[in-house]
């Protein structure tokens, strides 16, 4: 009896002590600048996730290495938290709220993928943090009237509404027969959405919308019907297991599409994993290493590349550079508010505008980066070794579009 | 049997002291410690399934994500156009006032609590029938099935998701909505507490662990196996639609298949929380979920990216080591605890026999 009482003692202090674990952390201590980020490191996002936290490490390391942040007349070092938010949205909503109740972090950066930062951003919003975001493009993010929420890259419906454009230049001018599969995700849908109003803008018919399921693997029943109604246009949307599915069915069940638009291209490698089979993919993209910005932390896309690929290993995908672009624009939200209180620094985001290596940023009322526009790269080989060229828009094209795709039987 | 025993009263009044002070002890971790009460009562109710009645249930989250769906939607719905604030990339804003709010809640809850019991009917209906794996297995397919179903339906935000209607703005200081939802939460595991215990006294506990030791010879003796199994289905389902109701507005964002019908994730806890605690005890669940979240939360973010491995190994332990669950290591080791008397002269005497 008396045992057991103290052992439901003891059980309660173990409880007590377990929580008081970490409390005291501040925002700002000493000279750093403490950023919180639960970022994708498990799960089906895994791979974006890295790319996410590898540009955000590489922007921090840059900025420290080049004077920090001055705010007051101080410099100041960034450091970032990082939590692994498992590709989960429930899971992502509490890191959010244990990095700003528990680790008293006050700003955020986001995570990777539109439904993750949906789901952070009502917890932020909650608590007046503000939050740069890279990864987060679906348009029902800018439309929720939030105040702290920032997105470095374009609206998603945006990414493949040039692509439908082109198709239809390149019929033309007359409406084109569009077949599209996507993912069931925040991001995708809202990909689905920018088609839908190109498609009814040109008065182009839709002919297939199918819905894939998530974590997906399998698209044949979608390309066995495409293989039969033969569209103008074959749109597809699912993350980089999408793009790299949908190139491997292509592929093996030897669809002929005159134009085959996707996205999450080079973040998936796909030009690497597939070589010569992912040739003529069009893909959309926030970036390209050969777009002509610049900036004083990372000279400029071609710059940004070598020092991406030295630091990790490989070329960094768009992904990597708009994580690395959401600190700088921090960066200099600090030093224009030159105070760390975070409706000051809240203030001075929604002020922005300014020139990165990724882009130009300046933020609309929803929050979305109304100054940069997406820019379209098809997947072009010369002996074996695949590239991505940008091909769209005509400012920044390396190469005419090649269309229609060759048949594979002359592949 | 309903009253509490001195002993139980005392374990009862601290912890429930312990929960009644917590939020305001421990401030920053409030939604954690709710998240924790929630953990608790769906490893609670499925213990009804898996520990009382031995079916081993993965479809208990179905009724989890129904009661998210429905609270929600049904808070939205009454004030405003469903259709347009699901719609993907719908350009309008509607704001909750204090008492559209509240009233919603309510009313939402109470879709929350009633529909996923009639579901569990219907379906228990038709399938629990099935026995051992098979029953197991179905169930696990309609969890999974119900998150893809969710996942079409327009209304409701398909693959987008949807949100939540967040908290009234101005209505007190930043902890009110967290310190409102806390003791939502708290009160529900009280309910779901009192309303086990006592069901737990009751001659149903006893069908279902005949159910669990023996169908076939429950049935010859005459009880109606199929009606106390589809009772006890549904008396899940009215707790874990509860607990679906309050986790969609803590989370403030509902996607079908990692909010909502999250199998692999709450589906698969549920479970091994209520193993980790020692099944078919009032108390395990309690135990386990509890030393499992606390897990969870302390050390999850020191294995970044290796937690799920960590998990694994936790899974093994336990496997081997606590068979019968930490209840059931306890019973062993202190039987005295629980009021099990031991002669030890006729446990010598049998040790000396050889």
């Amino acid at each position: 009896m008396k045992n057991l009482y103290r052992s439901i003692l003891t059980f309660i202090s173990v409880l007590a002590l377990v929580f008081s674990f970490g409390t005291a952390n501040a925002k700002v201590e000493g000279d750093t600048i403490v950023l919180g980020a639960a970022v994708s490191l498990t799960g089906k996002y895994s791979t974006n996730g890295e790319h996410t936290k590898n540009g955000y490490n590489l922007a921090v390391d840059r900025i420290n290495s080049m004077g920090g942040v001055k705010v007051g007349g101080k410099s100041y070092k960034f450091k970032i938290i990082y939590y692994d938010d498992e590709s989960n949205s429930k899971r992502a909503a509490q890191l959010a709220e244990r990095l700003i109740k528990q680790d008293g972090v006050k700003y955020m950066l986001g995570p990777y993928s539109s439904g993750l930062t949906k789901a952070i951003a009502p917890v932020t919003e909650e608590n007046k943090i503000p939050m740069v975001e890279a990864n987060g493009a679906s348009r029902s993010l800018f439309t929720k009237g939030y105040k702290y929420l920032f997105a470095v890259l374009s609206p998603a419906n945006q990414y493949l509404e040039v692509a439908i454009d082109l198709a239809v230049e390149k019929n033309g001018g007359k409406p084109v027969r569009i077949a599209q599969a996507f993912e069931q995700d925040a991001f995708s849908q809202d990909v689905r959405l920018g088609v839908l109003d190109a498609a009814k803008r040109t008065g182009s018919k839709i002919i297939i919308d199918d819905k894939l399921p998530k974590e997906l693997n399998d698209m044949a029943a979608t390309l066995a019907k495409v293989k039969a109604v033969k569209p103008d246009v074959l749109v597809v949307s699912g993350h980089s297991k999408g793009a790299l599915t949908a190139i491997r069915q292509i592929s093996e069940m030897k669809v002929d599409v005159p134009m085959l638009a996707m996205t999450h291209c080079d973040a998936s490698k796909l030009a690497k994993q597939h070589g010569a089979k992912s040739e003529f993919a069009l893909c959309a993209s926030q970036w390209h290493k050969t777009l002509t910005y610049k900036d004083k932390f990372f000279g400029d896309g071609i710059k940004y590349d070598k020092d991406f690929t030295k630091a990790y290993g490989y070329a960094p995908p768009y992904q990597a550079a708009e994580s690395s672009a959401a600190l700088l624009v921090f960066k200099d939200a600090f030093e224009r508010a030159n105070s760390f209180d975070t409706k000051k620094v809240r203030d001075a985001l929604a002020k922005t505008k300014m020139q990165t290596f990724y882009g130009n940023i300046k933020f609309g009322s929803g929050g979305q980066n109304t100054a940069k526009p997406m820019v379209l790269f098809q997947v072009m080989c010369k002996s074996g070794k695949c590239e991505n060229v940008v091909v769209a828009p005509t400012k920044w094209a390396a190469a005419e579009l090649i269309h229609p795709i060759p048949p594979w039987s002359k592949r | 049997m309903l009253a509490f025993t001195k002993r139980e009263l005392y374990i009862c009044g601290a912890l429930l002291l312990f929960l009644l002070v917590a939020p305001f002890v421990f401030v920053n971790f409030k939604l954690q410690l709710a998240f924790m009460l929630i953990l608790i009562i769906l490893a609670m109710t499925w213990n009804i399934q898996g520990g009382e009645m031995g079916y081993n249930s993965f479809g208990n989250i179905m009724f989890f994500g129904v009661g998210m769906y429905l609270c929600a939607s049904m808070q939205i719905g009454l004030y405003f156009p469903l259709a347009e604030w699901t719609e993907s990339g719908g350009e309008k804003t509607f704001v909750h006032e204090p008492d559209q709010y509240f009233k919603g809640l309510a009313l939402g809850l109470a879709f929350a609590a009633m529909i996923p019991p009639i579901i569990a009917g219907l379906i228990g209906y038709g399938i629990l029938g099935l026995r051992g794996h098979y029953f197991a297995i179905c169930t696990l397919g309609i969890g999974i099935a119900s998150g893809e179903l969710a996942g079409g339906i327009e209304l409701i935000g398909a693959g987008q998701g949807m949100t939540a209607p967040p908290f009234p703005k101005g209505l007190g200081d930043l902890e009110t909505r967290g310190e409102f939802l806390y003791f939502l939460c708290l009160i529900l595991l009280v309910a779901t507490f009192t309303f086990i215990r006592w069901l737990y006294t009751t001659r149903f506990r006893l069908v279902l662990n005949a159910i669990r030791d023996n169908e076939d010879k429950a049935e010859a003796m005459g009880i109606e196996t199929m009606r106390y199994k589809i009772t006890g289905w549904m008396i899940s389902a009215f707790f874990c639609g509860l607990a679906g109701g309050l986790v969609g507005t803590m989370v403030g964002y509902i996607e079908p298949v990692e909010v909502a019908f999250d199998g692999r994730e709450m589906g698969v806890f549920m479970v091994l929380m209520t193993i980790l605690g020692g099944k078919g005890t009032l108390w395990g669940p309690i135990i386990g979920a509890s030393a499992f979240h606390i897990f969870k939360e302390s050390f999850w973010t020191l294995f970044l990216g290796w937690q799920y491995v960590a998990l694994g190994v936790l899974i093994i332990v336990i496997v081997i080591y606590f068979p019968e669950g930490l209840m059931g290591y306890l019973r062993e080791k202190k039987p005295e605890w629980f009021g099990e008397v031991i002669d030890e002269k006729d446990r010598k005497a049998q040790i000396s026999l050889d």
